[in-house]
């Protein structure tokens, strides 16, 4: 079982959510957060920041712009993890910096509340 | 490119100590961060105030998923920055790590265990 976090922009949630149902992917967890990157920003207003503008200072901010993104978790079996990551990068690729991240984490154990079963029949 | 273990730093701060803690980071060289707001008590089961006891204090969750070996310095400059000014109070948080066994950045489509040397490699 793998848990795989993606944090991904608004505006593509619909298509992920149908890309991801496409490939049988039902079940998912969503919510709304903000981060930051690797501080790939507009090139303008870095321009704008170095030519000492405060407008362009006061945007970039000493603690850098937290841009609002929205991040799905999903706990999948091992053979499914390829193809989850194979549709997010798919349907949420732009080419431009704030696309988002992937992550892949290891899950030990899951557990069904409505039946009870525990391991990896709990989440298929 | 050498395959670096990444670890999930996940750490549970108070809504207003996010800013300083988000700086931190920033000067100690983690700009990647995700934050979003959580409600949850600790071991005190919550405060207390009057009658009342209130079991889910509002706080933030910062989330990072940085390199292996910056892990230790990571929670160092988390903790300075998240803890009260002095000795530190009950409600200050928590710090989990957790392993990650790939990294993919959506923009390049590429699977990156160490993205900050592939980011330089091609800058």
């Amino acid at each position: 079982m793998k848990e795989i976090i993606a944090v991904v922009r608004m505006n593509t949630m619909n298509q992920t959510k149908q890309a991801l149902t496409k490939i049988g992917i039902d079940s998912m967890f969503a919510h709304e957060c903000q981060g930051r990157g690797r501080g790939l920003v507009d090139v303008k207003i870095l321009a704008g920041a170095s030519q000492g503008y405060e407008e362009a200072i006061a945007l970039l901010g000493e603690k850098g712009k937290l841009y609002s993104k929205r991040m799905l978790t999903m706990v999948v079996s091992d053979h499914n993890v390829e193809p989850v990551i194979k549709t997010l990068i798919e349907t949420n690729q732009t080419g431009k910096p704030g696309d988002g991240k992937i992550f892949v984490l290891p899950i030990s154990n899951a557990a069904r509340v409505r039946t009870g079963e525990i391991g990896p029949k709990a989440i298929v | 490119m050498d395959n670096h273990m990444m670890m999930m730093v996940r750490a549970i701060v108070r809504p207003e100590k996010a800013d300083s803690v988000l700086k931190a980071l920033m000067d100690a060289g983690f700009p990647a961060v995700t934050k979003y707001a959580v409600a949850g008590r600790g071991k005190q089961r919550g405060i207390k105030i009057g009658q009342v006891t209130y079991d889910e204090i509002p706080k933030t969750l910062l989330m990072s998923v940085i390199r292996d070996e910056d892990v230790e310095f990571a929670i160092k400059t988390i903790m300075e920055a998240a803890r009260t000014k002095g000795k530190g109070a009950f409600g200050d948080g928590k710090i989990f790590v957790s392993p990650v066994d790939d990294v993919y950045t959506i923009s390049s489509g590429v699977c990156d265990t160490a993205p900050v040397e592939e980011a330089e490699a091609t800058a």
